[in-house]
């Protein structure tokens, strides 16, 4: 297991900003923009668009459903680290709207959650020192 | 090492087909060299996007992207965005839905500009409507109005223009990133 730091110093770099086409993964076109930017870490700094249906982790392992289309994202956290192995892991959680305005909230899983019109996402560097 | 030993399966994801010729790039991404930050307070009684667009021009900035911290709101519309039923696309946004006076819990934004050059703000949030029903969409911004001096970081994207364009997959209008045509030099430019 890697070790855990408590505290990691550092300071942020650059800025991405990208938009991301129909049917890409939310979760790992985040990861695919940091490869693109060459970001060893991120944090996501804003995020606006639509998926076709939303896609949670749930309480106990399962997942849950919110179904679209489009499922709009009005809040988005997360952040990007480089793994032991050199590769990338986004962990990435929000708030979606279903098409009645409803919110659902939880972690994103990975591959599961398509866009459907378009996914902006800014991502800032962190470089820890 | 075996991860996931109790995965269960998950949710199959639904590939939709759009009404346009699929673009060839799927991840359109610029950089800026380095953040400029900002906080704004926006001003009650001015909308959404007189309230967020005014400031950044004064400061030379033409494209963001914005967090909106919690805060009250006089008057709130938004859009959320079911299936289209006349086809034309997937799905569409809805008629504005009115609340009147909501809270915000939190909300993301980016400045751009529109087909015609002036300044736009596309703003998607999650609210509380009065009646305390919690709610999220894609926020109106040319006619919601701040209630209160809501908080906003603001992260100038140096040397990307963001621009709305016809987007042929879709056939929405969608922001994208281009070049910067004449980049303000900012304060860490050595040019």
């Amino acid at each position: 297991m890697p070790e855990i730091h408590r505290v990691e110093a550092g300071a942020m770099g650059r800025v991405a900003y990208a938009r991301v086409a129909p049917n890409e993964d939310l979760v790992l076109s985040i990861e695919k923009l940091c490869v693109a930017e060459g970001f060893r870490h991120a944090f996501v700094r804003g995020a606006l668009g639509s998926l076709v249906d939303a896609c949670f982790l749930a309480p106990g392992g399962g997942t849950r459903l919110v179904h679209g289309p489009a499922v709009e994202i009005v809040s988005l956290a997360g952040e990007v680290r480089t793994q032991g192995d050199g590769s990338l892991r986004a962990a990435i959680t929000g708030i979606v709207a279903d098409t009645q305005g409803h919110v659902h909230g939880g972690p994103f899983v990975a591959g599961a959650n398509p866009v459907c019109v378009t996914f902006e996402v800014t991502l800032e560097e962190w470089l820890p020192s | 090492m075996t991860d996931f030993i109790n995965a269960q399966p998950l949710p199959r994801p639904r590939t939709l087909v759009h009404p346009g010729p699929v673009g060839p790039i799927r991840i359109e991404h610029r950089h800026a060299p380095l953040g400029r930050h900002f906080r704004l307070a926006l001003e009650p009684g001015r909308t959404l996007h007189e309230a967020i667009v005014e400031p950044l021009l004064g400061l030379g900035v033409r494209s963001a992207s914005m967090t909106l911290l919690g805060g009250r709101l006089s008057k709130l519309l938004y859009c959320v965005a079911p299936p289209d039923p006349t086809g034309e696309r997937v799905a569409n946004y809805t008629r504005p839905i009115e609340v009147g006076a909501a809270t915000l819990v939190f909300g993301n934004a980016t400045l751009g500009r529109n087909g015609r050059g002036e300044p736009l703000v596309h703003c998607h949030a999650t609210f509380v409507c009065d009646d305390g029903q919690v709610r999220g969409g894609h926020v109106v911004v040319d006619r919601s109005v701040a209630g209160a001096p809501i908080p906003v970081l603001a992260t100038s994207l140096d040397g990307i223009e963001l621009r709305i364009t016809h987007d042929d997959e879709t056939h929405m209008p969608l922001m994208r990133p281009f070049a910067a045509a004449a980049q303000r030099s900012p304060e860490t430019s050595d040019a």
